[in-house]
């Protein structure tokens, strides 16, 4: 049981009132260590649900979700927020900077709800901050920022803690093609550098960058195969 | 999450509205300013009253006819009010009743004006003794000399008046020897007294005493006295004495029911006690009016709390995604409500504070009284411990709803 991500006939279904709608129909896959993974689909076809349940903010209908190893249906709330913490590194389509915090601010976010001690913050953020090439920008807001150096900052906050696996949705949505392909090229490199990368994404030259896409449709998983080419096509 | 962190986020969260912060507090401030100032003026005020009423000194003790009022409706003392005549005073002055008594002085009440010439004045005048003025209160003429207790004998017609009274009819033209008119009679005056301000509850400047007898007799023709002010000797048990006066009146006026006497014995003690019961129910319930406006205050603080976890949705998803765990966000929000509070009870504890200080300087000037400065550390520790509760009271609410919320929604919402 060396997975990482393991799924087993994971479903999601969603009752509003009184209609249920299955958002996600017995999914089965498993994702290894340092792999990346592009989830393709288009809108209402699960990607976001699953995206949900990937990042421990939900719970399967269903079927059974194990994170590193273990099955997450046995943790509680707590526990759950603990490991999104702890393993998990977020990036998401609209940044979600706080717009009233510095860079620094923003990238030591998720270190506050952690166990590490505060001498060490300024410290690791600094050091994030120019593994992605922003170190130059550490006390300015983000409505300073561009849109691709915002989204740089949201992954450098992915990575403060360290994470087992990096979790991004549709991290180019709101950025031109020259910003898509820095940002994309950068989540490229923390994957040749050793970290677990699942981009959720609907547009195929983002995709394209995965190894290994699985493809979304009405909830259902309709192909899970290696990417034919990587990163050679990245055109918008 | 760290208090400490968990502190500077809620700090900079209010910094970065802080215009809305303050008009968010202004109720809060308005509350505590009630509070503090109710109890500052309230304190000031009795400790205002206590020194005057204690400038009788220990060792006096005051008797009036009638019985000591048990309510509103309570007509015994007006009955009664003529129970203190002469043979009393004889009675009491005689050492074989009441060993323990250094003096005793009657006094009775004269309403109506006094004259000189065209000048008119309505002064407070008594009927009394020199020697209370002496000896109980420690005031001597600033010109002229006290009437003697052959002149009280003798009902002479002569006064001593206040200072402001001397003013009044006299200006700048000496007044000693003058004679004054009270009631149809002239009064030779015989001494100005000093200036001198409140004393135990009447202001010694805009008085006119006459010999208590020249008072009874020549002027309302009565036979009895609205107050005695007896003095026990140094030394003497104040209680051993107030017994001994009590027992002594009862012999005289035949009563056997403690229940039925028609007169009381007030010490000092006594008045202190019955100012002080009446100025703490006076600020209680003041208090209590100046809480309605602290509540509302807390309900404005809850109010724009909660548009302030609508408007930070997405804040909270976002953290609640990275690792916040409900009661991180709850402390956060609680956090900040409990600030806005605090910082209202501490300008407002400033400001009432500045008012107080205010007024006291303005009763100084204006009305010459010797008015306390009081910082009441207890309504100060009252408003601001009242003012964080409320924080906490009102801060739940708001907190537990963004403590609820839902990262999914809340990083979706649009």
């Amino acid at each position: 049981m060396s997975s990482l991500i393991d799924a087993r006939r994971l479903t999601k279904i969603y009752n509003v009132e009184g209609v249920a709608t299955n958002a996600l129909i017995e999914a089965n896959f498993t994702i290894q260590p340092g792999e990346f993974v592009s989830i393709m689909g288009p809108s209402g076809s699960g990607k976001s649900t699953l995206l949900n349940l990937i990042g421990l903010l939900d719970r399967p209908t269903s079927g059974q979700y194990f994170f590193g190893g273990e099955d997450v249906a046995d943790f509680s709330d707590q526990e759950l927020t603990r490991l999104r913490n702890q393993k998990i590194g977020f990036i998401f389509q609209a940044f979600h900077l706080l717009p009233r915090a510095t860079v620094m601010e923003n990238v030591m976010l998720p270190l506050y709800y952690s166990s590490v001690s505060p001498r060490e913050y300024h410290h690791r953020a600094q050091a994030v901050l120019e593994q992605i090439g922003m170190s130059h920008r550490l006390r300015h807001l983000p409505y300073q920022l561009s849109g691709g150096e915002r989204q740089r900052v949201a992954i450098a906050r992915a990575l403060i803690n360290e994470p087992s696996l990096v979790l991004a949705d549709e991290p180019t949505g709101n950025l031109d093609s020259q910003n898509g392909k820095m940002v994309m090229d950068l989540i490229d490199e923390l994957h040749e550098q050793g970290h677990t990368v699942i981009v959720i994404t609907h547009e195929t030259p983002t995709a394209e960058y995965a190894g290994r896409i699985i493809k979304l449709y009405d909830g259902r998983i309709v192909s899970d195969a290696p990417a034919e080419h990587t990163h050679q096509h990245y055109t918008k | 999450m760290r208090l400490s962190i968990a502190a500077k986020t809620a700090l900079a969260a209010l910094r970065g509205n802080l215009g809305r912060s303050l008009l968010t507090i202004l109720g809060i401030v308005i509350g505590i300013v009630a509070i503090v100032l109710v109890v500052a003026i309230g304190q000031g005020a009795q400790s205002l009253i206590l020194s005057q009423v204690e400038s009788i000194g220990g060792n006096a003790l005051v008797i009036r006819p009638g019985r000591q009022p048990t309510g509103a409706a309570d007509i015994a003392n007006t009955v009664y009010s003529d129970s203190l005549k002469d043979k009393d005073i004889i009675a009491l002055s005689n050492p074989n009743n009441v060993p323990g008594l250094a003096s005793i002085d009657p006094a009775v009440i004269v309403p109506g004006n006094v004259s000189y010439q065209n000048n008119i004045f309505r002064p407070l005048i008594f009927g009394w003794t020199a020697d209370a003025m002496a000896e109980i209160f420690n005031i001597y003429p600033a010109t002229g000399s006290y009437f003697t207790n052959d002149d009280i004998k003798q009902n002479a017609k002569v006064a001593i008046i206040g200072w402001h009274v001397k003013d009044q009819l006299f200006g700048e033209s000496p007044a000693i020897n003058q004679l004054v008119t009270v009631h149809q009679q002239k009064m030779r005056v015989v001494a100005v007294l000093p200036k001198t301000g409140q004393l135990s509850g009447f202001n010694v400047d805009d008085i006119v005493i006459l010999p208590y007898t020249t008072a009874q007799k020549e002027i309302l023709g009565i036979d009895y006295f609205q107050e005695v002010i007896a003095k026990a000797k140094p030394g003497a048990d104040i209680n051993q004495v107030a017994a001994d006066v009590k027992a002594t009146l009862r012999e005289m006026h035949n009563i056997t029911d403690p229940a039925k006497d028609d007169f009381f014995v007030l010490t000092q003690q006594d008045i202190v006690d019955r100012i002080s019961t009446v100025t703490q129910v006076l600020t209680i319930f003041l208090v209590s009016i100046a809480a309605i406006s602290l509540l509302v205050g807390g309900v404005g603080i809850m109010n724009i709390m909660l548009v302030s976890v609508t408007e930070r949705i997405k804040e909270i998803g976002l953290r609640k995604a990275v690792g916040a765990s409900q009661r991180d966000i709850m402390q956060q929000f609680l956090l900040e409500a409990v600030f806005l509070t605090f910082s209202g009870g501490l300008i407002g504890t400033i400001i009432a504070i500045s008012i107080s200080l205010l007024i006291v300087v303005v009763i100084r000037t204006q009305y010459n009284l010797d008015w306390p400065l009081t910082i009441p550390l207890g309504a100060i520790a009252l408003g601001v411990g009242m003012a964080v509760s409320v924080g906490l009271l009102f801060g739940l609410y708001p907190a537990r709803q963004a403590a609820k919320k839902d990262p999914i929604d809340a990083l979706r919402h649009e």
